[in-house]
This record gives C-alpha cells, structure tokens and sequence, in this order.
C-alpha cells in the first residue's frame, strides 16, 4: 500500500481538542474541513449502500394467489430444448411451445397440433394440423413452421435432440394444413420423435436455442431473467385449446435441494420436483404436502466396459453373470435408495414403449462364488467409475457395491468424477482402464427402441472413433436392434424388439440396473397434477385451491 | 494526489489483467471439456469436433488467448455456452443481485460491530464482555451454510416470518443479509475491541483524561478515530471479497448472484462466463480498494496519498 503515515507517537496520532479545525488540503488548493468531508462521506457512503439496495436489484415478485410457483432443479436458460432438455424443464417448455405430438401418460404419442399423425406408406407419413390454432400473436400455425423447425433442429451444432433421429423427414404439403412426412429409409416411430420438435413461426426461427418468441401453448411468457433462471407466465388469450385454470405461474431456479424442500415446507413455492430418496423420506406425511411418483424414462445401469481385450475375465459373459449374483439388488432398493426407484428387470424401463422382460438380477452370493472359481478367475480387482448425481445416493450405493463385492472375493475401488470433469475422456478409454460404470441413460421418446439404438448398437466403425456405448459392439445385437428399427408392420417389430432385447440380456451389460422413479412434492392447494414418466404433467391441467 | 490516483489504476488494471490471464490459463488446464458439457454425454466425436470449432476451442491456445485479448479490449467476452448469451450480460443481470447482498451485509455489519467493539472495549474482563466474547467467537466458528440452514429452519419454517430462497420480496434479503453478517460482526466486532483497547491503555488518552475530556468524546472521537484505519480497511476488504460471491449463503438462500452463478460455470466449463465473471469481480474488487485507500487521509488527516513521510 503507498499510503505514508506521519510522526508514529500516539499522542500525535490524534489531533488534540483545540486542533478541531486542522484542514485537510485538497489537491485543488481548497479547504474543507476534515469532519465536513467525513459527514460528506458518510452520506455517500449511505447513499451508495441504499441506491445499490433500492436501484441495482429489486424483488422478482411475489406470487399472488392465483399464481402457481414452481422451483426447478436446474436453471431454465430458455424456453427452447434444441440444446438442452432436461425432465423438469419439460413441464415448462411444453406450456410455451408445443409440438405436433406429445408423450402421453403411457409412453405413447398424442396429437397436439396434429390432429392426425399417421403412418401411409413405409417411407411416408400423412399429416394434418389442427383446424385453427393460432400462435400467442394470433398468427396461424403454417406448415412451413414445421419444415423450418426440423431445419432449425438439424442445423444447430451440439443438438440434443438430432441424435434421435435416424433421418429429418423432408415435408412435402398437400394442402394448406395436410403435408407428407417422407423420409428415405422406414423411421416407424416417427410420431414418437417429432414429439420433440417444438414449432414455432417460421420467421422467427434460428438454428439455435431460441430465448424468446411466441409459441402455441396455454403460457406465455411475461417476464423473464435468464441469469436468474426466473420466468414469469401468464395465460395465452389465443390458446387453442380449453382454457388453463391458473391465471399466473412463476418459475424459479433454487438449485440446492434443501432450499426446496423448506421453500416447499414454508408455503413460498408450489412444486418442487427431481427429489431424492432422503429428501423424498423427510416430506411424506408432512401436513400441508403431498407427493406424487411416476416411473421414469431412464434405466440407471452399472455397466460393464466391454473394451477389455479377449481374455480378459470381464470380457466373459459367465463372469459379468456371476459378478451381478454379488449384488444383493432388493437390499439397495430398500435400504440405499429406500424405494426411490425399482430394480430392472430388463435392458430398458419397464415404463417405455416396446419394453420387454427379459429376466431378473439374482443376488446369489455363493453361485456367484463358485462360477468366479470354476472360471479359473482368481484376484479379481474391479475399478467402478461414475460421476457425481449421476444417480441420487450415488456414492453410497458405489460404498455398498465394494462391500458386496468384497464378500466373493473380488476386491473393488472407487474413482468419482465431478461434474463437467473428465469422465467421458475415461469412459471413452481415453484416459486411464476401469471396469464397471455408474451411468444413466434416458429415453425422451418414451420408446424402448431409442435405448436400444443408442446403446447397443455400436459398430466396429463407430468404435474407431469411441462412439459406441462403452465398447459394446455385438453385431447380432445392432443386426436385431436394426431389422426392429426399420420393421413397419407394428406385430412384426414388437416380435423383433422383443428379440432384440433378450439378445441384449444375455450379453450380461450391466452387473446391476435400476429404474428410478419420478418424484414431485406439492402444497395441498395444488391439485390436478398428473406426473408422467417424463417427469412432467400439462401445466393447463393443474388447479388452485382457494 | 491524480499521480497517486493514475498510478494506482495502472497497478490496478494490470492486476486485473494477470488475474484473467491466469484464470485463462488455469481453466484450460483443469480436466473436463466444454464441448461435452454443451453437447451431452450421448454426442459423437463428430459432433463434439464440430461443437469444439463452433466455440474456437479447436485453435491453439496461443490463438485463443490472442482472440480473449481482443476480446477484453472490446468488453465483449463472447458468447456463454451455457446460457446461450453474451458473458457479460449474464453476469451483468446477477451483478445486482450480489451487490446488493454485498451492501446490505456491510451495512449491518458496520452498524453492528462497531458499537458492539467499543461496548466490548469498555468493559473489558466483565463478566458481560465474556458473555458477549462468547458470542462472538461462536459467530466466527459457525460456518456459513450451517448458520443459513438454522435461520431458515427457525424463521420461515417454525416462524416462517421470511422467505425461505430467493429475492421475491425485500423481505428474502433479510435471512441471507444476516447469515453473512453473523461471521463479519464476530470478527470486526473483534478488532475494533483489540484497537479500542490498545488505544484506552495509549498515554495520550490519559493526558486528555487528565485534562477532563468526556469520556463518551475518549471513546468515540479520540480511541475510535485512532481505530478507524484498520477497521475501515477490514470492512473494505471484507466488501471486496464478497462482491467476488458469496457462494455458499448464496446457494443455501437461492440468491441469484455471482457466487452460484461462477459454480455453474465451472461445472460447464463456460470458458466465456467464467472468464466475463472473474473480469467483473476483479475490477470491482480493486476500485474496491483503491477507494479505501483514497479514503485515508479523510480518516486520518496525517495520512498522505503517494507522498513520503514528513517529520
């Protein structure tokens, strides 16, 4: 500090009675008494502190009683998911901006803007929009809309939801509101994926996520701060469909859970949703809140790495079999994750389309033991890896995996990633060998069929450039996964489905895998809300209790 | 004087550049990749290549530090990856948020320490002062999300008087205000104590006892002024830090500042966002303490900016 002090005496350091009027001399030769500027800078002082207090920030709003408010887990940067789609945000994004289909309560498409969706020849789809519906602004949806969205959907680098679609259709109109949906190769579950394309004006359409703009919900968005993950909706005037009961919803971002839940407990939100085992446990039975489950969209594995090289104990099915005897799955249901979520019985949620029950983890210690011995696979030592959240309760169900591990012999240690560090460099093989993976992985078309596409068929191209599911290329599998993809007769791809996935089984995948469960916690006066295994529910459907 | 002040830029400017050009380097070196936390586990190496090229992080970093550069000059810090918007704008629409919760802590703190220092000062091995010593320390050793969690336990559960998260109402500043105040009045009120003593035990003072000068004028105008450097620096410095966030009570209250917006960025590896707050939070932290420094010859007339020291 260049700051230079006087004489060092304390008698000096303080001026004495009679030097009251000691001046301080301003660069600019004027004099001023010292006291004179400290009040000066007191008032200053308490200027700043009350304009920064007053100007810089005021309260976001308070809800008023017919307003809903709802805190999300993660912060709503906008109101698009070309990029970013996470379950919470859906119930949001889907009051906004609609698509042509939905996925229903059991997984299965409905008609939103459609009012018919249908499947005319094996390359080609028939569609019709609904008579009259008209955008927030009171334009009228035109079938150029959907041509520019799925443009805008294939063009944006990063797209969460491109890699869902084998192909974009190319849209041929028919007539004003009827056009055709053609694509090169059969995509049957077209319905399924479009519900993920959320249409908007033409005009006002970019190749990236958009922030504002009008949609054809029962919301519109009056105010939003994104920084703050805020968004402030009120009712669409044009809304085509019935009427929303709640006039107002406020949408927050409280990222910390424990916030929710006492914002929950004190009455200051509605909603709170993503909630996990422990928190879960602390509001049921609480007065004043209820809770509503759902299963969900996404199976949450421990995956074998199937890049071991031939020779390897885990590159043997019998022994990925006999690891998975080690765990003991009904006692982590019910004590780890405390009946938050159920265990698989198959290689997709039994909640999606097209699921098959393929078979059951056994936890046989003993068996698993002996078939280790019989192998000949002796000093086992596996190395877990996972990524911190990647499932609630992660770290202690990977504790409770080295324990049961432990009990056959087979020693286990534990690597956790932090968010946004490098674990795909790991997974990708890239970085250092492991043996078993802690992952999830979702279904947002609510289709077995797009889990099974997007982890089980890996090719040997595909592998050269470590974009497969954790090495896993069998081509039987990808042949069965494919041939039920392409199959339109729908008897037929439910036949070839089911054989795909009973093939996927006995590779033996996952030493363990779970489905967990949708969890949403509400204030009593809350009523109307239908969870689906997406995670979300039709916001125009919830009502307000006086 | 206006040397002083220039001099004090330069050397404040020229912080501020080697604090982001460090931060520039650092996180390029930390494990973890923007692309992949833009584009999700489930995108291809393709896809990955093309997000990498779309952020110019495909160039060397030689290049895409002459490219921050650049871009420092302009204040225009590039597109958040994250929030699909300019860096700058999004820290700018949190700023507020954190200076706010900066001001209000500061102001609670001075008014409350400062008092409470002289009280301790004047009854010093009092049975009270111990009590309140006690405190005290108890408000240094309580850590900042166990005491939020408390407050909001207390007062907007079982008492819900305040919002439990957020800035809905005015009234959402005070559990957050207080949680952070808790910590600064222990120690300040700590200092001004130690200063207050040292100053009542000095030989002037027993001069101007001896002279019949008020006690209340001892106290306040005569041992306080003497005390007022380093606890106007501490507070200053206290102010400073918490522009840079107050993580924690800001996670613990939902409180839509930079503290949890830097969080996130780092989570994301927003290069742009992380690169745009530490650039906000520093310049402020050094006008910070370039003011505080202008503000000693007010506090102690003696004092003289930039000047050596005369007999």
């Amino acid at each position: 500090m260049d700051t230079t002090f006087g004489a060092a005496t304390p008698a000096d350091r303080h001026p004495k009675p009679t030097e009251r009027s000691t001046m301080t001399v301003l660069p600019q030769g004027s004099e001023i008494s010292r006291r004179r500027l400290l009040q000066f800078g007191a008032a200053a002082g308490f200027l700043l502190g009350t304009g920064s207090l007053a100007g810089c920030a005021g309260p976001t709003g308070l809800p008023g009683p017919s307003t809903l408010t709802l805190a999300l887990n993660r912060s709503l940067v906008s109101l698009d998911n070309k990029l970013n789609q996470f379950d919470a945000a859906v119930t949001v994004q889907r009051s906004v901006r609609q698509g042509l289909t939905a996925i229903g309560p059991e997984t299965k498409p409905v008609l939103v803007l459609a009012e018919r969706f249908e499947m005319t020849g094996p390359t080609e789809w028939t569609v019709r929009l609904r008579e009259g519906i008209r955008y927030s602004d009171n334009s009228p949806v035109k079938i150029d809309d959907v041509a520019t969205a799925l443009k805008m959907y294939k063009q944006v680098q990063g797209s969460f939801v491109a890699g869902f679609f084998p192909e974009f259709p190319e849209v041929v109109p028919m007539d004003d509101r009827t056009f055709k949906m053609v694509t090169k190769k059969p995509v049957p579950i077209l319905d399924s994926l479009m519900s993920m394309i959320l249409i908007t004006p033409a005009a006002q359409n970019k190749p990236e996520e958009l922030q504002e703009g009008v949609g054809t919900g029962p919301y519109v968005v009056t105010k939003f701060n994104r920084g703050a993950g805020t968004y402030s909706l009120e009712r669409n005037k044009n809304y085509w469909g019935p009427a929303p009961h709640i006039d107002n919803v406020e949408v927050r971002f409280l990222p910390e859970e424990s916030s929710r839940v006492i914002a929950l407990r004190s009455g200051e939100v509605d909603v709170i949703d993503s909630i996990t085992p422990d928190s879960r446990q602390q509001l049921a039975g609480l007065p004043g809140v209820q809770l509503e489950e759902a299963s969900s969209l996404r199976l949450n594995q421990i995956f074998f790495n199937f890049r071991k090289p031939a020779g390897h104990p885990l590159a043997d099915p019998r022994v990925r079999q006999a690891l998975s005897m080690a765990i003991d799955g009904k006692a982590l249901v019910k004590d780890v994750l405390v009946d938050s979520v159920t265990q698989a019985e198959g290689v997709t949620p039994s909640s999606l389309t097209g699921y098959h029950k393929t078979g059951e983890y056994v936890y046989d210690p003993d068996r698993a033991k002996a078939t280790l011995a019989e192998l000949g696979v002796k000093d086992l030592t596996l190395k877990i890896i996972w990524e911190t959240g990647e499932f609630p309760s992660d770290t202690s169900v990977m504790e409770a995996l080295v324990e049961m591990f432990g009990k056959i012999g087979v020693k286990a240690e534990l690597q956790q990633f932090e968010p946004g560090g490098n674990i795909m460099a790991w997974r990708q093989g890239k970085q250092g060998d492991w043996d078993l993976l802690g992952n999830g992985y979702p279904s947002p078309t609510g289709l077995a069929i797009t889990m099974l596409q997007g982890m089980y068929t890996g090719t040997p191209e595909k592998e050269a450039t470590r974009d497969t599911y954790q090495g896993y290329v069998i081509p039987e599998v990808t042949a069965k996964i494919q041939a039920a993809s392409a199959e339109a007769d729908p008897a037929r791809r439910t036949q070839l489905l089911n054989e795909a996935q009973q093939a996927v089984w006995d590779t033996w995948p996952c030493a363990w895998a779970f489905v967990p469960k949708s969890v949403l916690a509400h204030r009593n006066r809350v009523s109307g809300i239908s969870l689906a295994p997406t995670n979300s529910y039709p916001l125009a459907d919830v009502r307000l209790e006086a | 004087m206006t040397n002083y002040i220039l001099k004090r830029l330069g050397q404040g400017l020229l912080t501020v550049f080697l604090t982001v050009s460090t931060v520039f380097i650092l996180i390029r070196l930390a494990p973890g990749d923007p692309a992949v936390s833009y584009a999700g586990p489930l995108a291809t190496t393709e896809q990955l290549a093309k997000v990498r090229e779309q952020f110019g992080l495909d160039k060397p970093v030689l290049e895409q530090y002459w490219i921050f550069i650049q871009q420092l000059v302009t204040g225009n810090l590039g597109q958040s990856y994250s929030f699909q918007a300019p860096a700058m704008q999004v820290v700018f629409e949190r700023l507020p948020y954190t200076l706010t919760l900066a001001t209000a802590a500061i102001l609670l703190t001075a008014v409350v320490a400062i008092p409470l220092g002289v009280w301790m000062a004047r009854r010093p091995d009092t049975g009270r002062e111990f009590g309140v010593n006690v405190f005290t320390i108890a408000g240094q050793s309580m850590p900042d999300f166990w005491t939020g969690i408390m407050l909001l336990t207390v007062f907007a559960v079982l008492i819900p008087i305040f919002p439990a998260s957020g800035f809905a109402t005015w009234g959402g500043l005070v559990l957050p205000t207080v949680t952070i105040a808790i910590l600064q009045i222990a120690l300040i009120s700590r200092m001004v104590r130690r200063e207050m003593t040292a100053n009542f035990a000095a030989p002037y003072l027993t001069v101007a006892r001896s002279r019949g000068v008020h006690n209340s004028v001892l106290t306040w105008r005569y041992a306080l002024g003497n005390s007022a450097i380093p606890v106007f620096t501490a507070l200053g410095t206290r102010f400073a830090a918490m522009l840079n966030g107050v993580v924690v009570v800001e996670v613990v209250f939902a409180w839509p500042g930079v503290g949890s917006l830097i969080v996130r960025a780092l989570e994301t590896r927003d290069y742009p966002l992380i690169q745009a707050t530490v650039l906000i939070t520093a310049l402020l932290a050094v006008a910070v303490q370039l003011l505080i420094d202008l503000a000693y010859p007010l506090l102690d007339p003696r004092v003289r900016l930039g000047k050596a020291a005369t007999a």
